[in-house]
């Protein structure tokens, strides 16, 4: 007999009864990390519903090769690379994706003073501002914990190239995250 | 800023998971695609555990009535249409009289079980 309560634990632990077949206890880790491998995926530049769809294809993927899963690091890490992975994919098998040194799109020097009517600048918008190489970069190395040299394997570019459109990216973010929020702009001159 | 307290910050912010307002039936989505994942496996599994034992059962059949023959083809002096007669009757007797028939498709019956269990419980474990 089974109980209706949601299973407990640590995910090492949750991780091994998926990997003996218990789906409840998959559709725990699900609970936990849906919302953070959603979010990796926008934030790589996937819209919502191409990440919704790719987050759902990651945990069932993670499903078939939890048992692969050991605990030597997250198991958030863990999913999130598979989701990452698809992705990477996904676009790639679209040709949508241009990987040089150059700026790309999204690399517009005017976005970042251009007025913005959200009350709080966050991440999000925030890595609207960078080009979809330095979007991936930054993402998979800030949000994915990816090191450069894996960046640079999935994205087949030269690491030196990963490096750079993270410092770009970096350089973009720091501007755009230290700007205040237009409300705080607001109240400061009112 | 110094540059490590700003990457100590992205990743911060980065680990700050947004809330989706249709996080439960996203989660419901990815259970009901295990469930029916899981049921269509399961369907999959015992129909090849069926095929099998059938494959089994005819494979059961067809060496009894090999062996017949053979027996029959050792006799050699009878034509071949009587011969023919003769593997046919003994292959009705070895189907139908209840010593023999009844014990081979009991074993076939059993073979399918046995085969179709052996490989839902192998599936399970691994």
């Amino acid at each position: 007999m089974t109980s209706d309560r949601s299973p407990t634990g640590h995910d090492v632990e949750l991780a091994a009864l998926a990997a003996a077949g218990d789906r409840r206890a998959y559709g725990e880790l699900v609970r936990r990390h849906g919302s953070s491998v959603r979010g990796l995926l926008r934030r790589m530049g996937a819209d919502s519903t191409t990440a919704d769809d790719l987050a759902q294809d990651a945990f069932l993927a993670g499903f078939e090769q939890v048992a692969e899963y050991r605990g030597e690091g997250a198991f958030a890490g863990w999913i999130k690379r598979i989701a990452a992975r698809l992705y990477l994919r996904r676009v790639k098998r679209e040709a949508r994706l241009v990987f040089t040194d150059a700026a790309q799109d999204g690399d517009d020097p005017a976005a970042l003073n251009e007025p913005r009517t959200a009350n709080r600048i966050d991440l999000d918008e925030a890595l609207k501002s960078l080009s979809r190489g330095e979007r991936l970069s930054v993402s998979l190395c800030y949000g994915g914990d990816w090191s450069h040299a894996e960046v640079a394997e999935a994205l087949n570019i030269p690491i030196g190239t990963v490096k750079s459109h993270v410092k770009r990216g970096l350089d973009k973010l720091r501007v755009r995250l230290a700007q205040p929020p237009e409300g705080a702009r607001r109240e400061a001159h009112g | 800023m110094a540059e490590p307290d700003f990457e100590a910050q992205l990743v911060r912010l980065f680990s700050d998971a947004p809330s989706f307002p249709d996080a439960e039936l996203f989660n419901a989505e990815i259970s009901a695609k295990l469930d029916r994942g899981w049921a269509l496996r399961r369907m999959l599994i015992g129909a090849a555990g069926v095929a099998a034992g059938l494959f089994a059962a005819v494979q059961i059949v067809a060496t009894r009535f090999s062996s017949e023959l053979q027996v029959l083809s050792r006799d050699g002096a009878r034509d071949a249409s009587s011969e023919l007669s003769a593997a046919l009757n003994r292959l009705n007797d070895l189907v139908v009289t209840p010593g023999s028939g009844e014990a081979l498709w009991l074993a076939a019956g059993l073979a399918v079980l046995a085969i179709g269990f052996a490989v839902t419980r192998a599936m399970e474990e691994f």
